[in-house]
């Protein structure tokens, strides 16, 4: 489903990812750890289309189109999806008009029909519970003055919401409290099935005892170094990243 | 009263003598005012409020003012004009003239008295005396000056001390394309006695895309604990000039919510005054505007303070694009005496074309030490990171701009005082855009 | 031999090159006409270009009118009762002690800790010799010489080095420019030059604190500093302690170059004389400076603590031409009793991705009027510009004004532009906070004020700054109550 081949990205002159080599396969869960600086929050937003990286080598093919030829729109139409670590606070755009708009042109793409008003309402109400949203957000502008656990939670929402093939989680867990974490887990589990594949990215091995990753990935310098299962996950978090720093040096 | 008046207002004002009303009263204010448009003659950009405001355009049409009303509106072509599901207290003016046979009035409450100003100068001048040009005042601008000494009609609301009216009065002033070109100057007197609550939609309007003046003058007066909620729209024709004056001044505890939208018109000016006559009253002025290709739009405040524990707002928001340009210069002034005042004065401009441009100029003078005064402007365009988010959620990058600017013009809109005219005005503010060239 | 003789014969003999100017020993009568201006001229010996310039200046300055200005009130100037060139005065008609001086003047100058004979000097009495800094000021010297600056009184240069004045005096503040620039582009008197070559870092702060030999120039004084590509100069001017000056009207000129990667940092401390409380005696300080950043990436940042004179009308500006180009603007001024002032800056971006700071802070007390006036503007080809403005009054006492006029104007869409103004008072809450800690209301007053000012005062040099919150807290004492 999704094809990365050596892959190499800079960040004006500088060189971010140096030939990652990366594949996903429909339905499955992949977990990228790595140190900060390594590179992990870069390849999330190549993926996904953001200006700003320039990306001088590689390929990435997803269903089997040249994703970096398209507009990141195109992207999102195709099937793919970005859970922001930072999402963007969109003042005086209301969050119902916002997800239509996004729903209906994805939809579109698809060769789907849009939805009315009355079937969109009840699919977003009948989405909103599985975050444990209130409705009152619905009302809201877009992220404006959320806390970070309500962005958090919104994001995952909208993941429910446009149902992508494959969802990336840049760093979903940053600034959530234990609880927050459970409940976005939740969601995120709750979305899981066999046509969706997920790239779940963190700093932190904790979050990844709530989304049971199928394949556990270290970046470093750019690169995948390690690959394993999600016992991967659980040594490099009693070992420290230096411990893989160090083999990757040896090695 | 003719001889030198200056030249280019000349022709506004043939129609001075011939409307004499033989009212002493009146009579003498039109005089003062004709006297005031001699004095001031036709300002420079050496003069502070027209500093980035070009009078050339406007002066070289020429003009009239119509002795006879022409009030060539159809029953049929209200369609056009009414907002649909807007339920209202309805008068129509075309081309400055009060048209009864147009307008919706039979279900008016008790002590609420809604006409048209020249019948009743014919029928009870005395109604009249204290009222019009008590807010204006002697010391009138330019613009309101001509306004005075023209004056022909207009729309009289007067709603009685502790009366609260539901429906809407709507204003709805048509410009009807004409031969020559025409200066029309409506003159609307809206008083709210003690305790009254009411709200009061204006709008601006043109059937066609004609080339016409309109320089309107508003002058509203709210009693004590009154308020009043206040939408002025202006959409007038692409080839039009409009000038608008709204003279506000109210009295202890009593609440004007105003919200300005500058959606028409290829030069428009606004000047918004308003002032205290007692304690613990709140202002709020909200305003947006689209400026689009060789589109002027022209904001003035002038908020005076000048009694304590007062508050007021001034929130105006404006999207550039195309060779459009706007200016805004609000002033906010705080009398020695006035403690306690509470003013927030903001002005923020998006930028969506290379030779859009933008004057602003918020002005504080404060001379009372235990105020809260502020003032904020910004002047950007549309951040990368919210289209990109829009985008990576599968939205097209101009529908994505169009959303942006719509929220950003929202905030705005929503003040509105009623559901169909939000709609309408969204829908409008949405069509600008898409039509808009957006880089 | 008279005492001024003395202090003149020593700064002769101390200096090489005569730090001091040429001093006649007499004064033009007041007036002002053409053959005056050639006097001066004529007087300080100067080349045959800048007699011209100051004729052609003279004679513009015949077709202007003097400014209105709404916010400031002052009785009208009698240009033809000026005398523009006077010598020293002679002790004989100098204050003989300072039993004459105003006794607040001396008050500050022994709060503020100043040796008796610097006092008398500053007061404008006739002193026998003047202190410590002449001695200091040759040392400098030396070490700026090793590194090619060139730091000298603008008569000195148009002397040694005419071609360099030549082509850079004027060419940021024009003669045309206002009418106090077209007065002092006529008449100025004296003033200071700094040169720094391609890639020097000036060693030193630069300060005319150290330059009192430079007295009786204060009244058309012209500032020239040329900063070459690389190079680096922060400059001082003014000191802390309060002074004294017989002429009233003060009306100078400063210009700034700053050429590729250069910068030029620009600190003023201004305490002229503010008058006595009815306001009378003090200076009017009408002034223009303005800062070209001419090459790519070149920076000019200006800060202020404008305390003195009885009028200030100042607006430190930035023509921001070269690309990536930095201009700074941060200001404290303090009116108190019946002092206005009127000021702020210019922010003029021309270049691509030229960026812009101002902080104003002002704080207004007693019967003070103020008014921060500025503008930005962001032209056609400002690709990128940015722009941050704030503007922060402070308020004591019910008598006082703050006005706030800020001119935005941008035609690029590319621009980012942020303004944002607040006016306050010190609340009750922070003084009784700060009072329930020990503090006596005025030092709470003091630390209150100083902490409002504290973004600017961060970016004087060291000693300057310890200086300012001193004088700032000497300003406002008795202010509150």
């Amino acid at each position: 489903m999704l094809s990365v081949k050596g892959l190499r990205a800079n960040v004006g002159d500088k060189e971010i990812l140096r030939g990652l080599d990366f594949e996903v396969g429909p339905g499955e869960v992949h977990a990228i750890m790595g140190p900060n600086g390594s590179g992990k929050s870069t390849f999330a937003h190549v993926l996904s289309g953001r200006e700003g990286y320039e990306v001088t080598a590689g390929s990435v093919t997803f269903e089997g189109k040249d994703l970096l030829a398209l507009e990141p729109e195109e992207r999102a139409q195709l099937g793919l999806f970005l859970a922001f670590q930072y999402p963007v606070e969109l003042p005086g755009v209301n969050n119902t008009y916002f997800l239509k708009a996004a729903l209906n042109s994805i939809r579109k793409a698809r060769g789907e029909e849009e939805l009315d008003a009355v079937s969109f309402l009840r699919l977003i109400k009948e989405r909103l519970k599985i975050l444990h949203l209130d409705d009152s957000l619905l009302k809201r502008a877009v992220n404006a003055g959320f806390s970070g656990g309500e962005k958090k939670r919104n994001e995952i929402f909208q993941m429910a919401l446009l149902e992508p093939k494959l969802a990336i989680l840049d760093e979903t867990d940053s600034g959530l409290d234990i609880d927050a974490l459970r409940v976005v887990a939740d969601g995120v589990n709750a979305l899981r099935s066999a046509e969706r594949s997920m790239i779940v990215v963190t700093h932190y091995q904790r979050l990844l005892d709530y989304i049971q990753p199928d394949h556990v990935h270290v970046l470093s310098k750019g690169r995948i170094i390690r690959s394993g299962g999600k016992e991967l996950a659980l040594e490099l978090e009693e070992k420290g990243y230096g411990w893989i720093d160090a083999e990757g040096q040896a090695a | 009263m003719n001889g030198d008046m200056p030249t280019g207002f000349a022709s506004w004002l043939a129609h001075e003598r011939s409307c004499d009303a033989g009212i002493d009263w009146l009579d003498a204010r039109r005089r003062n005012a004709a006297e005031r448009v001699r004095e001031q003659g036709v300002p420079s950009s050496r003069d502070e409020g027209w500093r980035y405001t070009n009078l050339k355009g406007l002066l070289e049409q020429g003009f009239l003012q119509p002795d006879e009303p022409i009030t060539a509106l159809q029953p049929d072509d209200l369609e056009e004009v009414l907002v649909p599901g807007l339920a209202s207290h309805r008068v129509i003016l075309v081309n400055g003239r009060f048209v009864p046979e147009l307008s919706l009035l039979e279900d008016l409450p008790p002590g609420v008295r809604v006409s048209g100003l020249a019948s009743l100068l014919a029928s009870d001048p005395d109604v009249l005396k204290d009222r019009l040009n008590a807010v204006a005042g002697d010391d009138l601008a330019l613009f309101a000056a001509l306004n005075t000494a023209g004056l022909d009609d207009g729309v009289v609301a007067l709603v009685d001390r502790g009366v609260l009216l539901e429906r809407p009065i709507e204003l709805i002033h048509v410009s009807v394309g004409l031969d020559e070109p025409r200066v029309a100057q409506p003159r609307n007197v809206i008083v709210l006695g003690a305790g009254a609550q009411a709200i009061v939609i204006e709008r601006y309007l043109s059937l066609g895309d004609s080339l016409y003046c309109t320089n309107c003058v508003t002058e509203v007066s709210l009693g004590r604990d009154a308020v009043l909620k206040h939408d002025r729209i202006q959409t007038e024709s692409p080839s039009a000039f409009h000038i608008s004056g709204l003279y506000l001044r109210q009295d202890a505890n009593s609440r004007y919510l105003g919200v300005n939208l500058g959606l028409g018109a290829r030069w428009a000016r606004t000047d918004l005054n308003a002032t205290f006559g007692g304690e613990h009253a709140e202002c709020d002025l909200q305003g947006l505007y689209l400026a689009g290709d060789g589109q002027l739009m022209d904001y003035h405040l002038d908020v005076d303070h000048s009694v304590p524990n007062c508050a007021s707002r001034e929130n105006f928001k404006g999207i550039l694009y195309g060779k459009g340009r706007a200016v805004f210069d609000g002033r906010v002034f705080v009398a020695q005496d006035a403690q306690k005042t509470d003013a927030a004065m903001s002005n923020r401009n998006l930028m969506l074309s290379e030779s859009a441009e933008v004057d602003t100029k918020p002005q504080l003078e404060i001379n009372a030490d235990d105020v809260k005064c502020s003032h904020g402007t910004t002047v950007g365009q549309i951040e990368p990171e919210m289209l990109f988010y829009l985008r990576s959620r599968g939205i097209s990058a101009p529908l994505a701009r169009r959303m942006l600017c719509l929220g950003f013009a929202g905030e705005i809109i929503e003040r509105l005082s009623a559901e169909a005219l939000r709609d309408q005005v969204s829908e409008l503010v949405g069509q600008r855009l898409e039509s808009a060239p957006l880089s | 031999m008279t005492s001024t003789q003395a202090v003149d014969d020593i700064v002769r003999s101390e200096y090489e090159h005569g730090f001091a100017t040429e001093i006649a020993s007499d004064t033009l009568p007041p007036g002002l006409d053409e053959d005056v201006v050639r006097a001066i001229s004529a007087r300080k010996g100067e080349p045959e270009f800048m007699t011209e310039a100051r004729l052609k200046a003279y004679r513009h300055w015949l077709t202007m009118t003097e400014p209105q200005w709404p916010a400031v009130h002052y009785p009208k100037i009698d240009f033809q009762a000026i005398s523009y060139f006077s010598a020293p005065k002679r002790p004989e008609d100098a204050p003989k002690s300072l039993d004459e001086i105003d006794p607040l003047l001396i008050e500050t100058y022994n709060k503020l800790g100043i040796p008796i004979e610097e006092q008398k000097a500053l007061a404008g009495i006739a002193v026998d010799a003047v202190f410590d800094s002449v001695s200091v000021a040759t040392t400098f010297r030396a070490t700026l010489a090793e590194a090619g600056v060139i730091f000298c009184s603008i008569s000195e240069a148009l002397h040694d080095y005419p071609e360099l004045v030549k082509q850079h005096i004027g060419s940021v503040v024009p003669h045309t420019d206002n009418y106090y620039a077209a007065l002092n582009a006529a008449v100025f008197s004296d003033g200071t030059f700094v040169y720094i070559p391609k890639g020097v870092r000036c060693p030193m702060e630069l300060s005319t604190y150290f330059r009192i030999n430079a007295r009786n120039t204060g009244q058309f004084e012209r500032t020239l500093i040329v900063a070459e590509a690389g190079s680096y100069v922060s400059y001082l001017e003014g000191c802390t302690a309060p002074q004294r000056d017989e002429n009233q009207l003060h009306a100078a000129v400063v210009e700034l170059i700053a050429m590729e990667d250069a910068e030029i940092k620009y600190s003023t401390v201004q305490n002229w004389y503010p008058g006595d409380a009815q306001g009378k005696g003090g200076i009017y300080n009408f002034v223009t400076k303005r800062g070209d950043c001419r090459g790519a990436r070149s920076k000019i940042s200006w800060t202020q603590v404008e305390t003195g004179s009885a009028i200030t009308w100042k607006y430190p500006s930035c023509l921001l031409r070269g690309d990536d180009s930095v201009g700074e603007f941060y200001s404290v001024a303090v009116t108190k009793g019946r002092q206005q002032a009127d000021t702020g800056t210019k922010m003029i971006h021309i270049g691509k991705n030229t960026s812009s700071t101002i902080v104003s802070k002002g704080i207004s007390a007693g019967e003070g009027r103020q008014t921060y006036r500025g503008l930005v503007r962001i032209g056609q080809r400002a690709a990128g510009a940015r722009n941050h403005t704030q503007c922060d009054s402070l308020l004591i006492g019910d008598r006082c004004t703050a006005n706030t006029f800020p001119y935005i104007e941008v035609k690029h869409p590319s621009a980012k532009m942020e303004h944002e103004a607040t006016t306050s008072k010190i609340s009750d809450d922070q003084l009784f906070y700060c009072r329930s800690r020990g503090l006596t209301e005025e030092d709470a007053v003091s630390m209150i004020v100083n902490g409002f000012c504290k973004e600017v005062f961060n970016e004087l040099p060291m000693e300057f700054a310890v200086e300012a919150q001193k004088l700032l807290s000497i300003s406002l004492e008795g202010a509150v109550g």
